[in-house]
């Protein structure tokens, strides 16, 4: 796990899977309009500060509005959020589009405080338990359709490094695909607060070749599915 | 100038049995402010808790059960006992002045929204003595947790105590209403009210569309757990979305509730400390009616992580909230602009609040893009962002307020030579604290933790905003400290220490009984300056 643990950080993680990818652009062009924005707002609040300091009795100009300025602000202001939000909605509909035929299906069911990962198509289930943090198992290159629903309280199935969470919610099964670019071992947690053993909620991502997962659910069919963390090991983080 | 002979005598002081019987706005202003400050320090003692207990990895100095209490009840009391009402509490002292009213319309409910306020605060935090201690579910207290989660009676005095809140809240804002469109001064029309009043009346009607669903909430949440209801049962048709889009249905207008006021407080201090009026008075009012309708549309940006909402809508929304925002920004910046600017206590924490809330509003625009919300959500770079907003911001702007007006409530100054040191230390203190959480944030620490583990940089980040947290404990320290030397040493204010702009510098310091003898005719909505500068144009 050790090995592991630096790309399991999602300290600029690149991009572990094509939604990550897209997550990264549209974070990327916020940042710059962010630091932009907030740049010219900084110089003019410091220019305000340092250049206007009262210097003697005197009553400075006591002008009210400026309709041009004020006018032009609020038009720019208006731009960048449109541009911001065309650019943020093409990206939302990239990542959350589901693909028709997925290579895997996996039912994810929080509890506390673990997870449930049930493989359809008579494939395995493999639970946790908050000492022994589940494994999904998913082939590299090829879209793993996820149906998420909770068996108790919230809970939210959070890969940092696919920087990417949906809510575990009971009563409502909600869907998503991933499809993971770059085989390895992931960190994930739970992210909405469940109750005592909130912080101990992991589990592990596996990203492994498509020959790899077709053995490995071989495997897990003639092993008469036992329960517990697979063996390829992620141990507690 | 005016003089102090054409000034009527200030207001007697009051014994005990004064202040548990009063109904005077300005006695209640100075009751709800002095219980904030209370709230603030317990709570502000918690959060040094949370930080002590994050400040190494893997090494958690709380048991789970406390530190969720802990965060659950940091959250509430900040929001619900302390950043809401200080501006409630301000404005019960400062609104009536400034429209030049002797009192608020309706006095006595007033004096209950007080009572029920520092009554629903104190059964809020009393889970904490009972057995299976207080409520342990966060603040927004999603249910089933807040339900079948939480089995303790702690979660039921927090539901009831923020019952009683709301409606205390609920009072004050139709007080205040009144008290603007009924009370004025002659002369004060509408568009002459100080900004700080018009933000009151918006704040006030954001309560009134807020405050009831919340009410609503709290009441199905406690029939749901003592009563056999199943309105956010999923196993009996109830619905856990549900309670997350009622929640919130409140809980984003809340945030306004918790900003404009503040919005209203620097507003009428950097005008006065750069010796100019407001820059775009009239865009800064529509800007502010535009934030209250705009607060209603964008709930959801909360819930988009669950899969369940219409994301884009809520996205567009949000994202258009920053443009009124933005604007005033322009009227902040216009203000000084070609000024003649000094930097007392009060404007270094309006400027304070201006470079910290900027931050705040720059990662709010971007959680509202839900593909980046996937990524943020819940973690501690919403901790960050919140922070920045609620503490950077409004917090700074509660003590440019208390530094402002705190002259005219006493009749004394607070040191300022104290304030700066304060200021700084919060200052840095804070940055360190909150900044670091943007990174921890991103690289997947989640919130509500008792521990984390060892990842790179988590450790570090965690030690700095831990210590962080302890720099802006020692600037709390020193306001208090600055507390106790200027009451127990008094510099006297006089009527108008700074050349004040609205009628509260008008009258004494503190005013007497019914405000004022005589008000000055008001052309402007700054008649002091009128009154001093008659050459000057209006």
């Amino acid at each position: 796990m050790s090995g592991a643990a630096a790309e399991c950080t999602g300290a600029m993680p690149g991009e572990a899977t094509l939604q990550a990818a897209d997550i990264q652009h549209v974070w990327n062009v916020f940042l710059l309009a962010a630091i932009g924005v907030a740049g010219v707002v900084y110089v003019l609040i410091f220019w305000c500060i340092l250049r206007y300091r009262r210097r003697g009795d005197g009553l400075p100009p006591q002008f009210r509005h400026h309709t041009v300025v004020e006018t032009v602000c609020t038009a720019l202001a208006v731009l960048i959020v449109a541009g911001l939000f065309a650019l943020s909605y093409a990206s939302e509909v990239r990542i959350e589009r589901l693909d028709r035929r997925p290579a895997a299906t996996v039912r994810v069911t929080g509890f506390d405080w673990s997870w449930r990962f049930e493989y359809a198509g008579g494939g395995p289930t493999v639970t946790g338990t908050p000492d022994h943090p589940p494994v999904l198992v998913v082939p590299v290159g090829r879209p793993v359709h996820i149906d998420i629903t909770s068996a108790d309280v919230d809970h939210a199935f959070f890969v940092p490094a696919f920087l990417f969470k949906r809510d575990a919610i009971s009563g409502l099964v909600s869907a998503f695909d991933l499809v993971v670019t770059r085989p390895g071992v992931y960190r994930g947690e739970c992210a909405e607060f469940c109750g005592l053993d909130h912080a101990a909620m992991n589990f592990t991502v596996s990203a492994v070749t498509p020959q790899a997962y077709d053995q490995w659910l071989r495997e897990r069919r003639t092993a008469g599915q036992p329960q517990g963390p697979a063996a390829s090991g992620a141990g507690s983080p | 100038m005016s003089t102090a002979a054409t000034l009527a005598a200030p207001g007697p002081r009051l014994g005990l049995l004064g202040w548990l019987t009063t109904t005077n706005h300005k006695q209640i202003g100075v009751l709800y402010m002095a219980t904030t400050l209370g709230f603030f320090v317990v709570a502000g003692v918690m959060a040094l808790l949370i930080r002590a207990d994050l400040t190494v990895p893997n090494h958690p100095i709380v048991e789970r059960q406390t530190y969720a209490e802990l965060f659950t009840l940091h959250g509430t009391g900040m929001i619900f006992l302390v950043i809401a009402p200080f501006g409630l509490g301000l404005a019960n002292y400062i609104l009536p002045l400034q429209i030049g009213a002797p009192d608020m319309a309706y006095p006595r409910l007033n004096a209950l929204s007080y009572w029920l306020f520092l009554l629903g605060g104190l059964v809020l935090m009393s889970g904490l003595l009972t057995r299976d201690g207080a409520a342990a579910a966060g603040w927004v207290a999603y249910a089933p947790l807040s339900t079948t989660g939480s089995p303790g009676s702690g979660m039921d005095l927090w539901i009831v105590g923020l019952l009683m809140v709301s409606a205390s809240s609920i009072m004050t804002a139709i007080n205040l209403i009144a008290t603007t469109l009924l009370y004025r001064a002659p002369g004060m029309i509408m568009w002459r009210i100080p900004v700080f009043c018009w933000d009151m009346v918006v704040t006030s009607l954001i309560i009134l569309m807020a405050f009831p669903p919340l009410a609503a909430t709290l009441a199905m949440l406690l029939i749901d757990r003592r009563l056999g209801g199943h309105a956010f049962d999923p196993s009996q048709g109830g619905s856990a979305v549900v309670y997350q889009h009622l929640f919130w249905f409140f809980g984003h207008p809340e945030v306004y509730v918790m900003v404009l006021p503040y919005f209203g407080m620097i507003t009428e201090i950097i005008p006065v400390f750069s010796r100019k009026p407001v820059f775009g008075y009239t865009a800064f009012v529509l800007t502010t009616l535009a934030i209250a309708g705009l607060s209603m549309t964008v709930w959801a940006h909360h819930m988009f992580t669950t899969g369940a909402v219409v994301n884009p809508f809520f996205s567009a929304m949000s994202l258009l909230i920053a443009v009124p925002t933005g604007i005033k920004y322009v009227n902040w910046i216009g203000t000084m602009w070609g000024g003649a600017i000094v930097f007392p206590t009060a404007m270094l924490f309006a400027v304070g609040f201006l470079l910290n809330f900027l931050i705040g509003g720059v990662t709010g625009v971007m959680i509202a893009s839900p593909p980046i919300d996937f990524w943020a959500e819940d973690t501690y770079f919403i901790v960050a962002h919140m922070h920045y907003v609620l503490g950077g911001g409004s917090l700074f702007a509660l003590f440019a307020a208390v530094y402002y007006w705190f002259p005219k409530i006493t009749g004394v100054m607070l040191r300022d030579g104290w304030g700066r040191l304060q200021f700084w230390l919060m200052f840095v203190g804070f940055n360190a604290t909150f900044w670091p959480m943007h990174m921890l944030g991103l690289w997947g620490m989640q919130r509500r933790v008792v521990t984390y583990p060892a990842l790179p940089g988590w450790g570090t980040a965690n030690l700095i905003a831990s210590l962080g947290s302890a720099v802006l404990a020692a600037g709390v320290l020193v306001f208090l400290w600055n507390l106790w030397v200027s009451l127990r040493l008094p510099v006297p204010a006089g009527p108008d220490p700074w050349g004040g702009y609205t009628l509260e510098w008008a009258t004494t310091s503190p005013p007497p009984e019914f405000n004022f003898e005589t008000i000055p005719p008001i052309r402007s909505e700054r008649p002091v300056f009128d009154l001093h500068h008659p050459g000057a144009a209006s």
